[in-house]
């Protein structure tokens, strides 16, 4: 019986591999652990991009229309896994490309094996600067590495601008001690001294990933007279931050990176998360028939009620059909000459945050932006309101509703400066 | 020497096609799992040496493997130094702060110790996150390898670099723990106190056993970081360090090639989970498995309902889940958790533990034969006893509390006599012997040993004073074989530097160990029983044992503590013969026994003891028709001059 | 610094070392019968407060919330209990009856598999618990507490009282008294250590259950929620006594007080450090605990 079972099996794999003419993409992130609703949401929004491109005939390279094969890591949130991972997948002498990773940590000890072999890969929805910046430090004159995330210091630059226009002069910065936190202190503090020194740091408060008791840590910001507070960190730690502002008594608004739109913060903060500001660059809003489509498709396959993380879940879906468009542009499967691809897309992708028109530039050790698909249009300032993400100002929602149906012109023009 | 050639042969062949792969396979992603496994290999070796040899559940390698790899990444990047200095520093920071860390973890065991390197652990693990300006905190440390002679090391030759430490580790590791050292580990997992009584120190012991395996976690931590390019606090936390544990418990805990099982199974087992169909092959096979195991077990009666089921039913549900479960990466952990149970459950000795006994089997790998027992002569010399006094105890006090357990007591032991010690229970017998011996500290007074003070309170200092004693309850060191028990307590037989053991050039002082310790068992009976584990010994074979393994210390002074408790009446007999024969050797003896009759038999003067006070003193004779002794005993006066109390049951319960 | 701020860290943190200290507890019921703890118990509190909050929801679909929570209570401390004597005989009996320590890693092991089936079963993100008692804050004497924050006060005394009250008044519970005092002498008399070793497991995970119920509104649901929590739970019962009874208690409390204050005063990167300094230092003052006790090595 079980001869025959794992007998049955074999077969099924020779078979599956025999299948062949595929474009071979690589999905990867922690999906499990900590991290896993970041990395679970993002793996899920490429996947239903790739059903819907495989769906209608698959990628029309060259003369024939390939399917996409999807073949997922789970990292596990760790560096040593991602290394790993990385060296698995640099050596897949066929694959086209990789998307994912959430944690910088596995970005960096795990994308220089990719990027040694010039496998493409677009980072989503990792944003911390240095998975990005190790490579303009290293002066790598050739990169393959691409990032599909609001990077941190758009984002900081946003928390920064908005606690300015509010009128806040002193802050405390609160953050957690992984890297995340702890690099987003560092360009938040960047931001400060950048824009101005208009906002006075009263207290820098650290927490760890599982603490549930933040009364020490607000208090010293209470004491401090902190106006707001500007927090960098991921998870349900964050909603221990507002409930513990409610319990003491204090009326700091949350403004910090873009996790706090996900719903382990927004859940578990309830009321009390009423008011906290993040930079967003998708609103589980269907603000286009594109983003209803979207957002109804992922609630629809994954039987969820709600995405985990939408933004990382409209990026993954995003940084799917960019892929799909260098595969058809570069009319070739081969990752060399879909990295070229990337690097120079002649026609606007349609995704769901926004039409993509030339995201990314030929790599250019001095300015990390030439990888960088994401612009200040794209992101804009997202408010909790009762349990869900509306947009902070209403003129963003008419801007956004724009640039996601007319492809925005400033990237195509800076694109082409350069190649003049 | 078929079985040197034959266990040495595997280990080559081993190395051999692991060093061999890089040549044949040019795949980058080969290359990174054995470097990787290499590493982890080395860093199971060291745990195994705790987990395994010391049996304690050490939950800070981690920790060593995170500092390791900081203090290399450190070295290189701060100082600007190379590999070696690096890899030293590694391996020197962990092996001194392992052996500091075995110092408050001295006193504790199970789930005390467990804490303790648990809390090691995260203390570590929050430094190295809080000191940014020196480690770079959370944001990591990025390592770039350093030149070796002006060369950067290419992949393959980084990864041979990883194997010839692994090989150079697995060496002298092997030699250690195949010598005094390895005994002594596991002799302080079976019992710490027959331990510091055979004049082992447990101390020592302890401490070099934790500073060695946390250094081997130091030397792959440096080849960690090397390796990677790239560190971060949180990658040394606690759900690694369990899959470490499982690891070495998989691969089979005391076994070199164990802790490479368990490395494999580490780094492979993930990949080979993300391929659905390769998982569901593998899961069938290990359901067949643990299906034949489990049958063969039941109807061998080799094993208990549970330990042949519960294998089975756990693998059943991993083949059964895995049709029904699309994608298994999200269930990677609740199936190295169903495979680990199965292994745990139905092979307790892991995976090599299982394999060793299989492919011996299958090989027909001889055991490596024994050398001739040593002239008896040589070990255990005859001394001169001429009935001056020996130990001498003066005024000796020991309180519990409020309970005077030994209450003033004086008296005389003489050289070449057997003196009984014997009194109703809770007369204080076992307290006096736990005073002289030092596991407790007198609460006053002074024991004499050869008109010298004898060390207070230190069970190891006693031992080495020249005092051998047996324990009332067993004290074996059970995992360990007949002949390994008495080796372990041998006296000035291992002279060799350290070394020497771990280059195993220490191999003609272990033939003269074995042979030695043969010639003691002969003298107790069990030469033929010199391989059998001290637990799967019949009761009597390993009261025997307590005897031969207390001769090996050549006492001047030997305490038996009820050596004929609970043995049937042709052991008794046995026994006495046994004590006779030691007697002959001049070997001052103080008896405690129960059974009057052996006492009669053997002693030359008896101290009889009630609440803690001597009653009555003399021979066996006199003392039995002393009217406090029979009073002590019956708990009335004697009624008539004849009434003599039992020569048989010795302190029997008081007449209902 | 001044007194309302120490006073709210201090009442902060105690609470939450009431948590600790609950768990803890729980380590101590099966440790008194069989010398056995389970390192997996916190996968049970987590499993618990999963399947209450999918009894509560189904509640919801009812009743209203008051009545579905209250229904739960039971519901849920059951499942802990069950899923108690699960561990009990996949995990421990068989190393118990072998002598070993095998079920330190079996009861590791089966946590492992608890921990993967929520993930899988509930999702891997963190959700809130509905309850019917207000988080908003109460002010008594300067310091500010949430009347969810006093239920787990409560609840932690109400069980533990309870628990006590059962080992005293009930014949099974003088069973479990006499098999903790001396397993062997019980055994003679009749009484089975195997049962009582499975009474004892299952009522630590009833205990683990309530320590889920009781911190997840504060703290929300998710497959990790209790892997911080353990380890606290793990030092204050070591550092207690794991034969110490209400010693964990005061324990838990001074735990959690000096996590707070470090937190406040050392810097917040540093919360847990002093705990855990203080925890090597006990165990190796004091290895049977603070207010274990001393045994007399007997040979």
């Amino acid at each position: 019986m079980f001869k025959q079972l794992v007998h049955g099996s074999l077969l099924l794999s020779a078979l599956g591999l025999q299948g062949g003419d595929t474009v071979k993409i690589a999905l990867t992130g922690p999906f499990s652990g900590g991290s896993a609703p970041m990395g679970t949401s993002a793996r899920d929004g490429a996947k239903l991009a790739i059903a819907e491109i495989n769906a209608a005939g698959g990628i029309q390279v060259g003369a024939k229309k390939l399917k996409i094969e999807v073949i997922e890591r789970d990292d596990e949130a760790k560096n040593e896994r991602g290394a790993l991972i990385a060296q698995e997948l640099a050596a897949m002498s066929d694959l086209s490309g990789v998307i994912g990773t959430v944690n910088t940590g596995v970005c960096i000890a795990g994308d220089k094996h990719l990027q040694e072999t010039g496998i493409t890969k677009i980072i989503c929805p990792a944003a911390g600067s240095a998975s990005m910046t190790q490579w303009s430090k290293a002066g790598v004159k050739d990169n393959s590495i691409f990032r599909f995330a609001a990077h941190d210091g758009i984002q900081a630059a946003m928390v920064v601008e908005e606690a300015i226009n509010r009128k806040f002069t002193k802050v405390a910065v609160v953050f957690d001690s992984t890297n995340y936190g702890v690099s987003g202190r560092d360009d938040m503090l960047d931001q400060i001294k950048k824009q101005g020194n208009k906002l006075t740091v009263v207290a820098q408060e650290k927490f760890n990933i599982g603490d549930k008791d933040m009364t020490a840590q607000l208090l010293r910001a209470k004491s401090a007279g902190a106006e707001a507070i500007l927090i960098w960190g991921i998870g349900p730690e964050l909603a221990a931050i507002s409930n513990g502002e409610a319990k003491i008594g204090m009326k700091a608004p949350l403004i910090g990176g873009w996790t706090l739109s996900m719903s382990n913060y927004i859940d578990n903060a309830g009321k009390n998360g009423n008011g906290t500001l993040m930079p967003q660059t998708f609103i589980e809003e269907p603000i286009t028939p594109k983003a209803k489509a979207f957002i109804d498709g992922y609630h629809k396959t994954f039987k969820v009620g709600r995405i985990p993380s939408p933004v990382a879940a409209a990026q993954g879906y995003d940084a799917v059909y960019l892929m799909a468009a260098a595969v058809k542009q570069a009319g070739s499967t081969d990752t060399h000459k879909v990295k070229e691809a990337l690097e120079d897309l002649k026609e606007p992708v349609k995704g769901v945050i926004a039409t993509w028109n030339h995201p990314y530039a030929k790599w250019d050790p001095a300015d990390v932006t030439t990888h960088e698909a994401f612009r200040r249009e794209q992101t804009v300032m997202g408010m909790v309101k009762d349990g869900h993400v509306v947009f902070g100002n209403d003129a963003d929602r008419e801007r956004l509703r724009k640039s996601a149906t007319t492809a925005t012109p400033a990237k195509l023009n800076k694109a082409k400066a350069k190649t003049k | 020497m078929r079985r040197l050639l034959f266990l040495r042969g595997a280990e080559l062949l081993a190395f051999a096609v692991l060093g061999a792969i890089p040549l044949l396979v040019l795949n980058e992603y080969a290359l990174g799992l054995l470097t990787l496994l290499s590493i982890y290999g080395i860093l199971l070796i060291g745990l195994d040496v705790t987990v395994g040899y010391l049996g304690q559940v050490n939950l800070a390698q981690i920790a060593f493997l995170g500092l390791g790899g900081y203090a290399a990444g450190l070295v290189i990047t701060r100082l600007g130094m190379g590999m070696g200095p690096a890899l030293l520093a590694a391996t020197a920071l962990c092996l001194v702060l392992g052996g500091l860390l075995a110092l408050p973890a001295l006193r504790l065991e199970g789930p005390q110790f467990a804490l303790a390197t648990l809390s090691f652990a995260a203390l570590s693990a929050t430094a190295l996150n809080e000191l940014e300006s020196l480690t770079g905190g959370a944001q990591g440390l990025s390592i770039a390898q350093p030149p070796i002679f002006g060369h950067i090391l290419t992949k393959p030759q980084f990864y041979w670099l990883c194997l010839a430490f692994l090989a150079l580790v697995w060496m002298l590791m092997r030699n250690l723990l195949a010598s005094q050292w390895g005994r002594a580990f596991e002799a302080l997992r079976d019992s710490p106190i027959a331990t510091d009584a055979m004049g082992v120190g447990t101390y020592r012991h302890k401490v070099a056993a934790f500073a060695l395996g946390s250094g081997l976690g130091g030397l792959a931590g440096g080849l960690y970081a090397l390796n990677l390019g790239y560190l971060q606090p949180q990658s040394f936390g606690y759900e690694q360090m369990i899959t470490l544990l499982l690891g070495v418990v998989l691969g089979g805990r005391k076994s070199l090639w164990g802790a490479l099982v368990g490395a494999s199974v580490i780094v492979l087992l993930p990949n080979l989970l993300s391929k659905h169909d390769l998982f569901l092959a593998f899961s069938g096979l290990g359901c067949a498995m643990a299906l034949a195991a489990g049958l063969r077990g039941l109807v061998k009666k080799t094993t208990r309902p549970f330990q042949a089921l519960a294998p089975v039913v756990a693998m059943g549900i991993l083949v059964v889940g895995g049709f029904f479960v699309p994608n298994t990466e999200d269930w990677r952990k609740a199936i190295f958790a169903l495979m680990l149970f199965s292994v745990v459950v139905g092979l307790p000795e892991g995976l090599m533990g299982f394999l060793t006994g299989f492919l011996a089997k299958l090989f027909r790998v001889p055991e490596a034969p024994l050398p001739e027992p040593s002239d008896l002569n040589s070990v255990l010399p005859t001394h001169p006893a001429d009935g001056s006094p020996l130990l001498v105890l003066d005024h000796l006090k020991r309180y519990f509390g409020g309970v005077k357990a030994v209450d003033d007591l004086s008296m005389t032991v003489c050289s070449g006599s057997i003196h009984g010690l014997i009194g109703p229970n809770g007369s204080g017998k076992s307290t006096v012997v736990n005073v002289i011996s030092g596991l407790y500290t007198p609460s006053g007074g002074r024991v004499l040993l050869h008109g010298q003070e004898l060390p207070q309170g230190s069970l190891f200092r006693v031992a080495r004073a020249g005092v051998a004693r047996t324990f009332q309850n067993l004290q074996l060191f059970g995992e360990l074989t007949a002949l390994e028990n008495v080796m372990v307590a041998l006296k000035d037989v291992y002279r060799s530097p350290l070394p020497l053991v771990l280059l195993g050039l220490a191999r003609p002082e272990e033939r003269r160990a074995q042979a030695d310790a043969l010639a003691l068992l002969e003298l107790i009976g069990l030469k033929d029983q010199a391989r059998a584990k001290a637990k799967d010994l019949t009761y009597g074979a390993q009261r025997f044992l307590e005897i031969a393994r207390a001769l090996a210390r050549k006492p001047d002074l030997l305490i038996l503590d009820e050596p004929a408790a609970g043995l049937a009446h042709p052991d008794v007999l046995q026994q006495i013969e046994i004590i006779k024969r030691v007697h002959q050797r001049g070997i001052t003896i103080i008896l405690i026994e129960h059974h009057m009759d052996v006492v009669s038999e053997l002693c030359d003067a008896v101290t009889v003891l009630d609440g803690g006070k001597v009653i009555a003193e003399g021979t066996p004779d006199e003392v039995k028709r002393h009217p406090k002794v029979v009073e002590a005993y019956l708990g009335q006066p004697p009624e008539t001059d004849s009434a003599t109390p039992h020569t048989d049951g010795g302190a029997a319960p008081l007449p209902a | 610094m001044n007194a309302a701020i120490i006073g709210q860290m201090a009442i902060s943190g105690a609470l939450m070392g009431l948590v600790y200290a609950l768990i803890a507890y729980g380590f101590q019921l099966t440790y008194a019968t069989s010398k056995s703890i389970n390192f997996g118990q916190g996968e049970l509190v987590m499993l618990s407060a999963f399947f209450s909050l999918t009894l509560t929801n189904l509640g919801l679909t009812h009743w209203g919330l008051g009545l579905s929570y209250a229904l739960m209570i039971p519901g849920g401390l059951l499942f802990g209990a069950l899923m108690g004597l699960v561990v009990e005989r996949a995990g421990v009996r068989l190393a118990l009856e072998q002598k070993s320590e095998g079920w330190i890693l079996l009861t590791i092991i089966i946590g492992l598999f608890f921990f993967s089936a929520a993930e899988n079963i509930w999702g891997r993100d963190d959700r809130p618990f509905p309850t019917p008692i207000s988080a908003d804050p109460i002010h008594v004497l300067g310091v500010d507490v949430t009347r969810l924050e006093l239920s787990v006060a409560v609840g932690v005394f109400a069980i533990m009282g309870l628990i006590e009250l059962f080992k005293r008044r009930t014949l099974l519970g003088k069973a479990f008294e006499a098999v903790a005092a001396d397993r062997d002498a019980a055994e003679l008399m009749g009484i089975s250590a195997t049962r009582t070793v499975m009474l004892s497991y299952g009522l630590s995970g009833a205990v683990a259950a309530l320590a889920g119920i009781l911190v997840s509104p504060i703290t929300t649901v998710g497959p990790t929620m209790a892997s911080a929590l353990i380890l606290k739970a793990f030092s204050v019962a070591v550092v207690a006594g794991l034969d110490s009874g209400f010693g964990v208690v005061l324990v838990g409390m001074f735990l959690g007080v000096l996590e707070s204050l470090a937190s406040y005063y050392v810097g917040s990167g540093w919360r847990e450090a002093p705990g855990l300094i203080l925890l090597i230092l006990a165990l190796a003052l004091r290895p049977t605990g603070v207010f274990g006790k001393a045994t007399i090595r007997k040979v």
